[in-house]
């Protein structure tokens, strides 16, 4: 079949940033699905209160603490800590879109020095919640809230750890720059969500 | 709607929409060119190329990293159709034990293990995978791209799946088959009535076919977002992309329901945790929301795609543009919207609160309309066109019968007194097989026998055929009919037997029957299958004068699709046509490079290299198969698994040196300036 050349496209660029590139749908798509995961975690959470007169249920020990209300000191460090990740993110997303090497390469140190202290932190979390998982569905629910998000926490600091590892080891192209705006979504997606996820986990059963 | 006529098939197009596309480019990224007077020796040299460039490595070491959608897409349709027929002669042990009262041919536990197994077979391992195995072959063709968004993590769910099925197969030739229902209840499949690992089995298949269910959604999506070519703007998506568009999304909102459930079952049995377990707060009644919040989705994930292949056969057999475009479109999305809403109909038998049940029933009964929309616009094609009835027709009509018949018994048990009445009787299992085979398998045998000659180059034959429509469609009627009856008089599935003095006897001897003939028929097609591949008729680029793109290519397509990039000129690609194609000239042929486009108007964005043939996405299936099923035996496998993910990961970035992409390190100003002047031409 004859054909006839109306588009020649060999002048367009290979990369291109945000919803230019299909990396960015991926991204994207793939954080639907763990939003709408995160989504049905907490309405199993609410479900799970209806069954407890008390919420969290009292303790049955006699020399534990009367109020067994999550601590909210290493929670709420731990979500300011988050917070303040953005920041250098961005740095690190402006600059790989600027192409600035550098700037890219300070923003993301810091955020994967941030991701190592936040999981070290969530650790203390779970010890912060009165409950083991096997105690009650309280406990059950808490702990798997927290463990989701810090199986997040874990890929997000990896995914920081590869990028930044090829931006010093390789070269800083196109579409590895591509790639770190990218992870920043990610990151952002990570800390917005656990913004939620703190206050369902520490200040629902404080508002009775 | 215009009448097409035309001997081959072919219709004289209707050109008005050529010109609105080949004015359109018009900035400085990418410009017109007049008629190239390339001698055909180039045209010869630029194939040569695009075939060593896009080949797939030889040999065992090929089958395992090709990333080829088409390859990957056939390995899933025979995987699928290899447990369809698993599924099937599950299927038929369970007929020949109900064929007569106080039977022994199997025993209780036997039985349990079947119809979970059939059941859970049926729905994660061939339904499912088999519509997006379709939608991976043909999306990228219809849309006119070199492979899909993803090619890697398309390898990657297909071994997923792989490994999802023969865990399941495994265990149950073992004798540790899941044995709670393909929907494994709780308080049933919970830690206190199902010691042993049979329901963990069936907890961690589900995870790996959600992997791979979602994997493949986000590379349809993917696909279909930024892989169009220029002038297939979305009001020109043919609707089976359409179809597979929206299943795709519904899959992203549905399927993390079911993993969510699986997994807090799973962590119910293996740790100890409290979700479903009221004893310690826990709820049964939770599983069952968050099973069915996927489960009705689901039966539209499987039903949505069916509906695209109908669009495709009755447009090609009835040589008509679709009547009512726009309306169908519509109404796939609003039956996606609806299929959230109507999951608490499957939990009717459960207090809830009155209120709730009526809205779910209003529900339940409204999303009759899309469909009814829908099967209306085919009608309306095919009223009064000169139907060229072959077998993917018959199909389609048999779809239409055995669908309605289905639907109808649907509205029934959206009403909760009926419901309740019937509820977990045979009348549940005549409806939901009515539904699930009338509405995706007879669907799919017609896509079957439209595809075959594309993915083969060889048509199957038309006597064996309609033979098998033929046996399939009465075989279907005789095992499923009397079933309603069998419900209403009472008798309850999941029961291994039942006594002589019930008066079921015959019923279910003549649906015994009807299974043989049904097994028969879908025999015919395995022979048919066979005899086509050797002494098949050679089908040609488009034997049935279809009108989407996969039909301008050479059956099958070679391993790059398109030489040239078409240019789309209207809804119905191929009958729009101009007699000189319209195409797209300068991307490369000594890379895997194909075109990215915008999102609506498909204007043309990027050249994009798409990456190659690679070990790594086995690689993470079997960290991921680590993770899951030594997971069975004890947590230790997750944290084995997080390593072993890593460490390929690791792998997968780091590896290839010599990394192909060349042209990625371009100056990043350059770029910039023609992405934003992109921009500006989008908006």
């Amino acid at each position: 079949m004859s054909t006839r050349p109306v588009i020649d496209v060999s002048e367009l660029p290979h990369h291109g940033f945000d919803t230019l590139d299909t990396i960015w749908w991926g991204n994207n798509l793939l954080l639907a699905i763990e939003t709408s995961m995160f989504v049905l975690l907490i309405a199993t959470y609410f479900y799970l209160r209806q069954n407890f007169e008390l919420w969290p249920p009292p303790l049955a020990q006699l020399t534990a603490p009367l109020d067994p209300l999550p601590d909210l000191g290493f929670g709420t460090a731990n979500a300011i800590l988050l917070l303040i990740s953005c920041a250098p993110m961005i740095w690190a997303d402006v600059s790989a879109r600027r192409g600035s090497q550098s700037g890219t390469q300070r923003g993301l140190l810091i955020c994967l020095l941030i991701g190592f202290v936040a999981m070290v932190l969530r650790g203390f979390e779970f010890r912060a919640v009165k409950f083991r998982w096997d105690s009650n569905a309280y406990g059950s629910i808490v702990w798997f809230i927290l463990g989701m998000h810090m199986l997040h926490l874990l890929t997000v600091t990896c995914e920081t750890l590869l990028l930044t590892g090829w931006s010093f080891v390789r070269e800083f192209d196109m579409k590895h720059r591509v790639d770190i705006t990218a992870l920043a979504v990610y990151w952002y997606w990570v800390v917005g969500i656990w913004m939620v996820l703190y206050a369902v986990v520490y200040f629902a059963p404080r508002v009775s | 709607m215009t009448e097409i006529t035309g001997t081959a098939g072919v219709p004289p197009a209707s050109r008005n929409a050529s010109t609105e596309v080949t004015a359109k480019p018009s900035n400085s990224a990418f410009h017109e060119v007049g008629r190239d007077g390339r001698d055909p020796s180039e045209d010869e040299r630029e194939i040569k190329e695009l075939e060593r460039v896009w080949a797939c490595p030889p040999g065992i070491y090929g089958w395992f990293t090709d990333t080829d959608h088409k390859a990957i897409a056939l390995r899933y349709v025979v995987t699928a159709f290899v447990f369809f027929l698993f599924g099937g002669i599950e299927a038929l042990l369970m007929r020949i034990q109900l064929a007569r009262p106080e039977s022994h041919f199997l025993s209780p536990d036997l039985y349990n293990q079947v119809f979970t197994v059939h059941g859970t077979t049926m729905m994660f391992l061939f339904a499912v995978p088999i519509m997006t195995a379709v939608g991976i072959y043909l999306v990228p063709l219809m849309v006119g791209t070199r492979d899909v968004a993803f090619p890697r993590l398309n390898n990657y769910g297909y071994f997923v799946y792989l490994i999802g099925g023969i865990l399941l197969y495994v265990s149950f030739f073992l004798n540790t088959g899941p044995d709670a229902g393909w929907f494994a209840y709780v308080p049933l499949s919970g830690p206190g009535y199902s010691p042993g690992k049979r329901v963990d089995i069936w907890a961690q298949m589900i995870s790996f076919t959600e992997i791979s269910a979602l994997s493949g959604a986000v590379v349809v999506i993917g696909t279909v977002f930024k892989m169009r070519a220029p002038g297939m703007s979305l009001h020109r998506l043919p609707l089976f992309v359409w179809a597979q568009l929206v299943t795709s999304f519904m899959i992203i909102f549905a399927m993390p329901a079911v993993m969510l459930a699986s997994s807090l079952l799973a962590s119910d049995r293996l740790i100890d945790t409290h979700f479903f377990n009221p004893a310690e707060g826990g709820d049964a009644i939770l599983y069952q929301h968050m099973f069915w919040f996927f489960g009705h989705p689901e039966v539209y994930i499987i039903f949505i795609p069916a509906l695209g292949f109908v669009s495709s056969i009755v447009i090609t057999f009835s040589r008509r543009r679709i009547f009512g475009y726009t309306a169908m479109v519509l109404s796939l999305i609003a039956t996606a919207f609806l299929g959230f809403g109507l999951w608490v109909h499957h939990m009717f038998a459960t207090p809830l609160p009155q209120l709730g049940q009526s809205f779910f029933t209003a529900a339940s009964m409204m999303i009759a309309i899309p469909s009814g929309v829908q099967i209306f616009c085919w009608i309306a094609t095919m009223w009064g066109a000169k139907l060229n009835i072959k077998t993917p027709l018959l199909f389609v009509l048999g779809f239409v019968a055995i669908f309605v018949l289905g639907g109808l018994t649907g509205v029934m048990l959206a009403s909760v007194p009926l419901d309740l009445q019937i509820h977990d009787t045979f009348f549940v299992v005549a409806h939901l097989h009515y539904v699930l085979i009338g509405g995706a398998v007879f669907p799919l045998f017609g896509a079957f026998y439209f595809w075959f000659p594309k993915w083969t180059g060889r048509m199957l034959s038309e006597r064996l055929g309609k033979w098998n429509f033929w046996l399939m469609f009465i075989g279907f009627n005789l095992v499923f009919f009397p079933m309603h009856q069998l419900g209403l008089k009472g008798m309850p599935r999941r029961v291994y037997t039942y006594l002589p003095e019930t008066g079921w006897a015959s019923l279910n001897l003549l649906a015994s029957l009807g299974a043989l003939v049904l097994g028969i028929g879908v025999l015919i097609f395995i022979v048919n299958f066979f005899w086509a591949r050797r002494f098949g008729a050679v089908a040609g680029p488009n034997p049935w004068g279809a009108d989407t793109l996969e039909w301008s290519l050479t059956s099958p397509p070679p391993a790059y699709n398109f030489q040239r990039i078409p240019v789309v000129e209207g809804r119905n690609a191929l009958w729009d046509q101009s007699t000189e194609a319209p195409v797209v000239v300068g991307l490369s042929s000594t890379k895997r490079e194909t075109l990215v486009s915008s999102v609506v108007d498909a204007v043309p964005e990027l050249r994009y290299e798409l990456p190659g043939p690679s070990i790594w996405p086995l690689l993470l299936a079997l960290a991921t198969a680590e993770t899951f099923i030594v997971g069975i035996f004890t947590p230790w496998a997750f944290l084995v698994g997080a390593v072993l993910t890593f460490a390929v990961f690791v792998g997968w970035f780091f590896g290839n040196p010599n990394y192909e992409n060349v042209d990625a390190k371009q100056p990043p100003d350059e770029t910039n300036f023609a992405s934003e002047d992109l921009r500006a031409e989008e908006a």
